[in-house]
């Protein structure tokens, strides 16, 4: 890899600061997190770009995480999260201060506005990323984003094109202490912004699928493949009941029925970071691993001794998921 | 109204093996078949066509076996198949993938109303190539869309963003990319298919017909290179057990005990 460092004199990490999941997930701040380390090895300082109405809050808390320099675009016509709107606002904005690097978060939002955002630029972006580091030669954004279904990891560079862009997964970096003694600088810019009147948000209402607490819970059972059919797939609950914990699965079990989407741990689905992990019948697909790397015990259950999903096990238990669950059942049954 | 489905022939994931040495991925004995989310646009569109009339093109970028899915998606109820390939296109990454794509359907005849996409493919699952397609075409878009409503001249939709239930209304021509909620897609019957690989035409578009250039395209008109493969680093190495269903239970037990999940005491006599 050539030195590319600084092409067209970009300078500076930037993070879209999408402040509508602040109470949930915490992504941006996660990301200033990382940023700070991204603009350390590259001398240079953090930006969170914010766009909205009434941001003011939002933009004192990123100082307060780390963030050096907000950008704040406040304005009732950018109340409401539009797509159209916000990718031509942070474009003009972006062209004007050339940032090297841009971030967001894999939200449901990032993902829509981050590829619509790096076609405007004319630039790269690599999707939900599990690691970010700057390459010690080259200066590049190495992007380490799962490949081939979560089998492989994948480094992906943008040599040529700035600002160097990617979009990560709630829940993967961690976020810094809260610290309201940093001073941070505010800007405003003047932009000139023309909602899309092509698209007109009617209704916008909080929408609850959760009747799992999958996030929060302290042991999390974890089903996939090996852990069907349905009938067999039940005696999840049974479990999560007995232990006090909540039921997770991965795609296949979800495709195949057996759960719903709510229950969906991973890259698409959700991050989890109990105390326990009991992961059956699930080979260890990176899509999956992603969401549960963050358990502090892992114990898996698999007929295959090869299965990737051991490499990551504090304990691991080479058999049929569903005769060994049926027994732990029996045995649990036996207490209280 | 004129719908354009994009569709990509992807490897069935599930069944992927990977070469530790070569780092590839061994195709040998995986299927291909359609995204399936793109089947799930792809029978929205039918039956959106079925109830205001007009017509269904489906596009795939992709080498010549991709010839395949754009016959089964004929044999789905599509009324014209477009293959956009050529030794150039290989190695797009999303921008130059969704260029050739916005190219090629900006050149359709009638221009579509509406643009079809599944939210992502399950090979890549980057989730881009819809929005850089509206982006290039500047139309409007949404994402994760799970419900749709014809009006007059523009469509009122439902998706779920960020644990928010919107309702929206975007005019047409717009892009949508659907969410798996949106339809389930039907059994396709085997004399549809059979008639769709032996009768029907599959049209293929190349650089020269999309007046595209070689720096545009493929991995020369891509942003991103992959520097590296490499499998995911072993995180922890536990020692692994094996013995019957119910030793195994009983080191769970024992794990759990150890950990104040369960109590000993708790056992009954």
């Amino acid at each position: 890899m050539k030195k590319t460092r600084n092409r067209n004199s970009a300078r500076g990490v930037w993070i879209f600061g999408d402040y509508r999941n602040y109470f949930q997930d915490r992504v941006t701040l996660q990301l200033i997190s990382k940023g700070k380390e991204l603009a350390q090895k590259l001398e240079t300082e953090v930006t969170v770009i914010v766009l909205g109405d009434g941001i003011h809050q939002y933009a004192m808390e990123y100082v307060a995480h780390g963030a050096d320099i907000i950008i704040a675009v406040n304005d009732s016509r950018l109340k409401e999260y539009q797509v159209e709107t916000y990718a031509a606002v942070v474009a003009e904005i972006v062209e004007g201060y050339k940032p090297e690097i841009l971030l967001g978060g894999a939200t449901s939002f990032g993902r829509e506005l981050f590829p619509r955002l790096a076609k405007r630029l004319n630039t790269g972006l690599s999707a939900d990323c599990v690691a970010l580091e700057i390459d010690p030669e080259s200066g590049l954004l190495i992007q380490t984003t799962p490949a081939f279904g979560g089998e492989m990891l994948a480094d992906v560079v943008t040599p040529n094109h700035r600002p160097q862009m990617a979009t990560v997964h709630p829940g993967i970096f961690k976020e810094r202490p809260h610290d309201s003694g940093i001073v941070g600088r505010v800007l405003y810019p003047e932009i000139d912004i023309r909602p899309d009147e092509r698209v007109q948000l009617i209704r916008s209402r909080p929408h609850r699928t959760g009747k799992t607490n999958l996030e929060g819970a302290d042991i999390v059972v974890a089903g996939g493949r090996g852990m069907g059919p349905k009938e067999a797939f039940e005696m999840l609950y049974e479990l999560a009941e007995l232990l006090g914990g909540e039921v997770g699965a991965t795609r296949p079990a979800i495709r195949a029925g057996w759960a719903d989407e709510e229950r969906l741990l991973g890259q698409t689905g959700k991050t989890v970071k109990p105390k326990l992990l009991i992961s059956l019948g699930t080979s260890g697909a990176l899509q999956y691993t992603a969401g549960i790397q963050g358990a502090e015990t892992i114990i898996a259950v698999n007929r295959d001794p090869n299965a990737p999903i051991f490499k990551m096990a504090d304990l691991a238990l080479e058999g049929d998921a569903r005769s060994i669950i049926a027994a732990l059942l029996e045995e649990l049954r036996k207490r209280v | 109204m004129n719908i354009a489905v994009c569709i990509k022939q992807v490897p069935d994931v599930p069944s992927i093996r990977i070469d530790k040495q070569r780092m590839t991925i061994i195709r040998e004995g995986v299927e291909s078949i359609i995204n399936p989310l793109d089947c799930v646009a792809l029978e929205a569109a039918v039956d959106l066509r079925d109830k205001e009339g007009g017509s269904v093109t489906v596009l795939s970028m992709g080498p010549p076996q991709s010839e395949e899915a754009l016959r089964e998606a004929l044999a789905a109820g599509a009324d014209r198949a477009i293959l956009l390939t050529d030794p150039n296109f290989a190695g797009a990454d999303t921008l130059a993938t969704s260029h050739v794509l916005a190219r090629a359907i900006s050149k359709l005849e009638p221009f579509p109303d509406l643009v079809l996409c599944g939210s992502q493919t399950i090979d890549s699952d980057t989730g881009h190539v819809a929005s850089q397609i509206a982006q290039e075409l500047d139309l409007p878009q949404v994402c994760g869309v799970n419900e749709v409503h014809v009006e007059k001249d523009f469509l009122v939709v439902k998706r779920v963003s960020d644990r928010f239930l919107d309702t929206i209304r975007v005019s047409m021509p717009a892009v949508l990319a659907v969410s798996r909620e949106l339809c389930v897609p039907s059994h396709i019957p085997f004399a549809h298919l059979e008639r769709a690989f032996s009768e029907r035409d599959v049209i293929r578009w190349g650089m020269d017909d999309l007046d595209l250039k070689p720096e545009e395209v493929g991995f020369k008109g891509s942003a991103t290179w992959v520097a590296r493969l490499h499998t995911p680093p072993a995180k922890r190495k536990g020692e692994i057990l094996s013995g019957s269903p119910q030793i195994l239970a009983g080191y769970l037990v024992k794990k759990l005990e150890a950990m104040g999940i369960i109590d000993e005491e708790d056992k009954k006599p």
